[in-house]
């Protein structure tokens, strides 16, 4: 996929390269890529091609084609203006949406409208599906490993032929010395001969104790481990697309070892004004609800809500999901709100709890052996480490994995290469030697390493 | 008697008995089990042959293959629903509360992770337990958790209420027993419900009682009440058997006190501290304190301080005192005569008439006003001991037709109690109301379960005007309801809203608005008023000094005191660990060592040791032979008519003919560490003539061998062998000896003359600074023939960022155990019962090693706080073959518990003896079950239920069995510490790491700290000519600094 989509963008450039025009065209699309992601993104879908809250933009202009161009630019500013003095299109638009009001983007200059339109017909025409990021792509190392096994089996290749010729010529040799020739040895004898034996035995050893070594080192790891979670939660649309700071929800990062998995009540800071999922509708934000009391039709909490019927609950929660289904027939809309509700009960339940109400049990990913100590904090606040270096890209996660092997060598490694953030933290003053290395240059950096980070006892005890 | 003061020795087979010292030698004691085992044929002959091993080798590989192919389970994570805004799940939040059990009290600190209380910390705001905690106060977190605890009312508490009401109101003759009350707000309620029933009466008591001081006090100054006693003051302490710094009345407070003038500065030119002697028949903890033991029996005791007063009168009546104590006495009195107004004196003693001789003593040397002032008289003893014995009485004539027993335990603890636990049989409707079942509840008709104090509300007033609160730190566990609401709801009391969430804290509120509030004005309105006080956790009310009248006439006490009497006598005494055996179902404290005799789980018979035909140590009867080895015999005794059997443990400091025994064991309904764990020596307590129990007793007969023996001794501290035996002219020989020894005084100091503690008279101590000096230049001198490049890690580590060290103070160290106990809660450390203590598997990091000197039937005694010494030099980590334990660079000695394979290389090189090896599966965290071990033969190991579990530091942890560990530093303490002031950018200060044995000591005997800290408190610490480091001249380079013990003795009075 990165290379494919690497050789496109080349291709691309390629292309593009010839007019300097065309360079201005790519910065208008950075530009438009900005305001799309600020302003649209979080009712129009970024693929241009699927519908979200927002019908897909792709082909927009194309749409408008018969209007005259004033017209798209004020529906942008304010669609309901526009609806208001009758235009066709607008109010057809209008109605195809159910009514659903666009917000208005009346701060918005011409010249920053054709930079969005600009972005929307880039991403529809060249983009291709799934990559989404529009970021430049870092080039991976190359991987010379395969090279290296041609060259050793061309040189083994080459010793057998020699080794070959060498025993033909021994043999020629012998017939002119006139010399008793030994039977010749089939290949049968030489696979059967007792160094051939020992080499296999030796071999499988070696290959068995070190696949044994590597399995056994790799025991109770999960790099990569990605299990479903009760909710389906989506880093990608939080964290990438709205851009919610990780420290937002994950309050613990900067105070204590825990980065804390957010408290539902949290949830509930933006879900009571946004009670529809962009993806999955009610299905998924209902599992809050549920867990916590709230009911979203009056967008009020339930009082008394742990002693109440779990029937009248349930009563609620149908009914919500019923108001907001988008299914046309009656039955339809019935066989909605049972697969939804059901899907709520059984993923806020589990074997140990039966209750839908309370918690939210998700799984956790992360799992150090209880014998190391971690402490979040330390990380994030003192040795300002960006969430990515561990957890990876989550912005782009639509569901959570395991980024990092979270092994002692992993962490090991990371500490040998991390500087201390020495300057401003008043702490670091007791490290009189360091600082006047530093200021002698004769020491560029001090690493973790260096203040005793790779000692057993700063993360076991 | 010879007198030896240089000499220090632990237990009596250390003292000059040939035979014995021969034994001391040799590296093993003469009976190795495994060399017994391995002498048995057939054990040599079996063998594991290769084949076998092979099919192990298979099976292990195969094993490990199915294992690895396990899929790992799964783990949830599960977040608050609502979190409150005060928690951050992993930090811990700090409430402040007070410890109250009884009379027992201290104002503390409670740590709680995620909602769960896990350690106790004292609260230095408190002006009565000045920041201190008591090992019982520290193991109090452990109770919340006791998985023997009442779970629920005998039926439902609304059926509960109506049963017990309707009964109540139909009852003639109601009883309210209860131990010592504290509670201003709880005897309000009370008295609510005794006006709602006014054929209700209360009856306090106490087991270990003040009985004797409050009736004295009353009838020297009218004013039944115990006064503040104020040791800090006083020049000359004089004590006939109160145990005033383990058991009597407060002791943190009396520690906290008495060591202010005990701390000698070894700058000043005549070093100055106070004189402290004790008149007493057991070693006490106090006693061991003392510069000055003086014996007297048991009965003696009034004589004791007949003959005292009649000293400082001058008047020379004669006395029926023993000669020795009666001289040494006078001398006592001629000394502190002139001390006026600086001297204190107090009795242990629970007569009257020797109380009201003690005050009119100290009244003669003008110590009220001074050293006594009744401004901030102590509530913390009110039992009248006639009152329960006149409720005995009541009860068996049937008079008695209803009981509620709060918190008490009368069918146990008092000398009548078979007659007591006969006559509940004849009230009619009996209410038990405690958080743990015991042998009175077992008798009683309802349960009303009260919660922990850790769940509940109250307040506390220890001193007068000095209030404590109590504050829950978590939801009540179980069903419980508390004493003081149920009294409120029997009473149909219109204070008390029951539809409340809660209704007692409504009551202590509207109760402390209406009467706390108004004694004080720095607050207008009420609720920052109480703000204020659940934050710092107490209040502190203006009191003033009441006029004091002596109205008592002496000589008509006088002539009550009892003569003393003939044979054998038995001294019983309350320990620091177990009270009255209300503290019986604690392990923690079960494994505390008693500081004394150092023996854990249960209770022993003292028996006196003698220095006889001037060679010799020997012991009662030649009793305990074996006790080095573990085994201790077991004899037959009898008082009041009753024999039992009990194990006999050999006691220094017990006068002629007089045995000792601890208080609250034996106990038969209680918590299943506690059960059936030792002998049951109430029963031998007596009463004097006006009904107070009297804490001695004169036994039926002397005590008789039995033949048996217990073979589980649990002592912790006997060791007295070192070095390797070899043979040499057909003798055995100690083989260290012998090669240090022929090259002079021993490359290492030899081990005849260890820097193991030194110790000194107040007039010597410039001796002693020159003897440390020596020693230490010395030892030095030895250590410069290093190969260890000391100078270049010190330049390269230590000399920056932390390098960590302690220092402790062996004045201000008294025994108590308080910091063993926090080390214990702090760091997941193990308990291992009986059987494993016997076997010297007891898990302790922290240990206080008890060393006796000086005179050898009557010694001193220094005690020393041992842990890890984090050698910079470290033998331990030399000799690790997969390198577990390492050096940090901030000087600490790393316990790795993941790479540790459990060769014990390691506690075998260690010369402090302080690396504990996990024999067993102590803490249930094996994959495997079948290797733990059975505490007092409960069935499930201690700590497998997620209920005591829940006690457990989450930062630290918890190992399995095989691996080796010790004391850390409380390293996770030093981390939180370091984060603290990195996370506010601020250089570390003092103050913010505190170890948990720190945190715990009232006196301040120990200091931990930074050494490149030069204005630091372990600076201060150190800078002093009386330090010195065990065992320097190993070079091991330990970190943690002693401070000689000084005691002021005078060689006339003894």
């Amino acid at each position: 996929m990165i290379q494919r989509s690497l050789i496109f963008r080349i291709l691309l450039l390629l292309v593009f390269l010839p007019g300097a025009t065309i360079m201005a065209q790519e910065a208008n699309i950075a530009e438009g890529t900005t305001l799309f992601k600020n302003n649209c993104a979080s009712c129009h879908n970024k693929n241009m091609k699927d519908d979200l809250t927002g019908p897909a933009l792709g082909g927009v202009e194309e749409r408008w084609a018969e209007y005259p161009q004033e017209d798209l630019y004020s529906w942008i500013r304010n669609s309901q203006k526009l609806i208001g003095e009758g235009h066709p299109r607008a109010t057809q638009l209008y109605n195809d949406w159910n009514k659903s009001v666009m917000n208005s983007f009346t701060q918005f200059t011409d010249e920053q409208i054709a930079n969005v339109l600009a972005y929307i017909d880039y991403q529809y025409n060249f983009v291709p599906e799934g990559d989404e990021t529009g970021g430049p792509v870092v080039a991976e190392e190359e991987d010379n490993s395969s090279l290296f096994l041609v060259i050793i089996i061309g040189l083994i290749g080459l010793v057998l032929v020699l080794m070959r010729v060498a025993s033909k010529l021994n043999v020629m040799v012998k017939v002119e010395d006139g010399e008793e020739l030994e039977p010749e040895r089939t290949l049968f004898d030489v696979l059967k001969s007792k160094s051939m034996i020992a080499t296999f035995v030796l071999i499988a050893v070696v290959a068995g104790g070190s696949m044994m070594a590597d399995k056994a080192i790799n025991l109770g790891r999960q790099q990569g481990y990605m299990p479903d979670q009760p909710i389906k939660f989506s880093h990608a649309t939080h964290a990438g697309l709205n851009q919610i700071d990780c420290n937002y929800c994950h309050d613990g990062a900067r105070r204590s070892k825990h980065s804390v998995i957010p408290a539902a009540n949290t949830c509930m800071n933006c879900h009571k004004a946004i009670k529809k999922g962009s993806t999955y509708g009610t299905a998924e934000l209902t599992k809050i609800f549920a867990s916590i009391g709230f009911d979203p039709k009056s967008g009020t909490y339930l009082e008394d809500y742990e002693n109440m019927d779990v029937g009248e609950i349930e009563l609620i929660f149908k009914a919500w999901i019923e108001s907001q289904s988008e299914e046309e027939t009656p039955e339809k809309k019935a066989a909605q709100v049972e697969e939804e509700w059901d899907a709520v009960v059984a993923s806020l339940t589990n074997d140990r709890k039966d209750d839908f109400r309370g918690p939210i049990e998700w799984i956790r990913i992360h799992n150090l052996p209880d014998h190391v100590y971690f402490n979040h904090a330390q990380h994030v606040k003192v040795g300002e480490v960006d969430c990515e270096s561990c957890h990876g890209k989550v912005e782009e996660m639509e569901v959570v994995e395991q980024y990092s092997p979270l092994s002692m060598g992993w962490c090991i490694n990371c500490h040998r290469k991390t500087e201390v953030q020495f300057d401003g933290n008043e702490y670091y003053k007791s490290y009189e030697n360091y600082h006047n290395q530093l200021s002698a240059g004769d020491r560029d950096k001090v690493t973790v390493e260096e203040i005793g980070g790779l000692e057993c006892q700063k993360c076991h005890y | 008697m010879k007198n030896n003061n240089k000499e220090v020795w632990i237990g009596h087979n250390d003292i000059n008995s040939p035979e014995l010292q021969e034994i001391a030698k040799q590296e093993f004691a003469n009976t190795v089990p495994v060399v017994d085992s391995m002498a048995d044929e057939k054990v040599m002959e079996s063998s594991t042959n290769r084949r076998d091993f092979l099919k192990y080798l298979g099976f292990g590989l195969g094993a490990a293959t199915v294992a690895a192919s396990c899929e790992i389970p799964v783990k949830r994570a599960i977040p608050y629903v609502v979190k409150p805004d005060e928690i951050v799940p992993g930090v811990a939040s700090y409430y402040a509360s007070s410890f109250v059990r009884g009379g027992d009290f201290s104002s503390i600190l409670v740590k709680t992770r995620e909602g769960r209380p896990i350690k106790i910390e004292g609260n230095s705001l408190s002006p009565v337990s000045h920041g201190g905690t008591s090992a019982r106060a520290q193991a109090a977190v452990l109770d919340l958790y006791n998985v023997n605890r009442i779970s629920k009312p005998s039926m439902p508490w609304a059926e509960l209420d109506q049963e017990i009401m309707k009964a109540l109101a139909s009852s003639k003759n109601i009883r309210l027993v209860g131990n010592t009350n504290m509670s201003p707000t709880a005897k309000k309620a009370m008295g609510e419900f005794l006006a709602a029933y006014p054929a209700a009466k209360a009856v306090n008591y106490d087991a270990v009682s003040a009985s004797g001081i409050l009736e004295a006090n009353d009838a020297s100054f009218g004013m039944a009440t115990i006064p503040s006693y104020h040791f800090d003051k006083a020049d000359f302490i004089i004590s006939f058997g109160a145990d005033f710094l383990g058991t009597w009345i407060s002791s943190e407070e009396f520690q906290y006190g008495y060591v202010k003038n005990r701390k000698v500065d070894p700058k000043a030119e005549t070093p100055t501290m106070s004189h402290h002697t004790q008149i007493e028949s057991y070693m006490s903890l106090t006693g061991s304190n003392a510069d000055n033991r003086i014996m007297v029996r048991p009965s003696e005791q009034g004589s004791a301080i007949k003959a005292f007063y009649n000293a400082l009168k001058g008047s020379s009546m004669g006395s029926d005192l023993n000669e020795k104590a009666r001289t040494a006495l006078e001398k006592l009195a001629a000394k502190v005569k002139a001390a006026s107004g600086k001297v204190l004196v107090v009795s242990g003693s629970n007569n009257v008439a020797e109380q009201v001789v003690v005050n009119a003593i100290n009244e003669m040397l003008g110590s009220y006003g001074s050293t006594i002032t009744f401004d901030r008289a102590s509530n913390q003893r009110q039992g009248i001991d006639k009152n329960i014995l006149d409720l005995v009485a009541e009860m068996k004539s049937g008079k008695v037709d209803a009981m509620i027993v709060m918190d008490a335990n009368p069918a146990y603890d008092l000398p009548e109690a078979s007659d007591f636990a006969a006559a509940m049989s004849k009230v009619k409707t009996s209410v038990f109301m405690s958080s743990v079942p015991n042998e009175t509840g077992a008798l009683c008709n309802y349960t009303a379960p009260t919660p922990h104090f850790l769940e509940a509300w109250g307040d506390v007033e220890p001193k007068k005007g000095m209030f404590s609160i109590v504050q829950p730190t978590i939801s009540p566990l179980f069903d419980t309801r508390q004493g003081e609401e149920s009294l409120l709801v029997w009473a149909s009391s219109a204070n008390l809203d029951q539809t409340s969430d809660q209704p007692y804290y409504e009551y202590l509120k509207a109760n402390w608005e209406a009467s706390m509030f108004p004694m004080q004005n720095n607050f207008m309105s009420f609720q920052s008023f109480w703000d204020k006080t659940l934050h710092d956790g107490v209040f502190t009310a203006k009191a003033s000094e009441p006029a004091i009248n002596m109205v008592a006439d002496v000589n008509a006490y006088l002539n009550k005191i009892s003569k003393p009497g003939q044979g054998e006598e038995i001294v019983l005494f309350e320990t620091i660990a177990m009270g009255a055996g209300e503290y019986a179902d604690n392990p923690w404290l079960q494994e505390l060592p008693d500081p004394v005799s150092r023996t854990t789980w249960g209770n022993y018979f003292g028996i006196p040791v003698s220095w006889e035909g001037g060679n010799s140590m020997v012991t009662y009867k030649d009793l305990n032979q074996g006790e080095y080895k573990g085994n201790a015999d077991i004899v037959e005794v009898s008082a009041n008519g009753i024999a039992q059997n009990i194990t006999c443990i050999a006691s220094f400091g017990l006068a002629t003919d007089t045995f000792s025994a601890a208080l609250g064991a034996g106990r038969s309904v209680v918590g299943f560490a506690g059960k059936n764990v030792g002998t049951n020596s109430m029963s031998w307590l007596t009463r004097d003539k006006d009904g107070n129990v009297q804490y001695f007793n004169s036994l039926d007969a002397e005590p008789k061998k039995t033949d048996l023996v217990d073979t589980e001794f649990p002592c912790v501290q006997y060791h007295h062998t070192f070095g390797i035996t070899g043979q040499e002219d057909g003798k055995e020989i100690n083989v260290d000896e012998k090669t240090l020894m022929t090259i002079g005084e021993g490359f290492q100091g030899g081990l005849t003359d260890r820097s193991i503690i030194y110790q000194a008279n107040l007039s010597e101590v410039n001796d002693l600074k020159a003897k440390i000096a020596e020693k230490r230049d010395f030892a030095k001198h030895l250590n410069d023939a290093t190969l260890y490049p000391y100078e270049e890690y010190n330049e390269k580590y230590y000399s920056q960022g932390h390098h960590w060290g302690m220092a402790i103070d062996l004045n201000a160290c008294l025994g108590c155990g308080a910091c063993q106990v926090a080390c214990v809660a702090e760091n997941n450390v193990p308990v291992v019962g009986k059987e494993e203590v016997s076997r010297h598997h007891e898990m302790t990091w922290l240990r206080i090693d008890r060393y006796f000197f000086g005179d050898h039937e009557n010694p001193n005694t220094v005690y020393q706080p041992m842990m890890c010494q984090h050698c910079d030099n470290a033998p331990c980590e030399n000799v690790c073959p997969v390198g577990a334990t390492n050096h940090s660079s901030e000087g600490l000695n790393q316990m790795t518990y993941n790479r540790c394979i459990g060769t014990r290389y390691c506690a075998n090189n260690c010369p402090f003896k302080v690396r504990r090896l996990n024999w067993y599966d102590y803490t249930t965290a094996d994959l495997f079950g079948g290797n733990e071990v059975s505490v007092n033969g409960e069935e499930i190991p201690f700590g497998a239920d997620n209920l005591t579990r829940m006690v457990l530091n989450p930062d630290v942890t918890v190992r399995s069995r095989g691996v080796i560990e010790k004391c850390s530093f409380c390293v996770q303490r030093i981390q939180e510490g370091k984060l603290t002031a990195k996370k506010e950018g601020r250089a570390l200060r003092e103050g913010d790491v505190k170890p948990a044995c720190q945190t715990a000591c009232v006196t301040g005997a120990i200091t931990f700290g930074d050494f490149n800290n030069e204005d630091g408190a372990l600076a201060k610490a150190l800078d002093s000519e009386l330090n010195y480091l065990v065992l320097e001249e190993t070079n091991v380079q330990s970190s943690v600094h002693y401070s000689a013990k000084i005691v002021n003795r005078d060689e006339a009075i003894s």
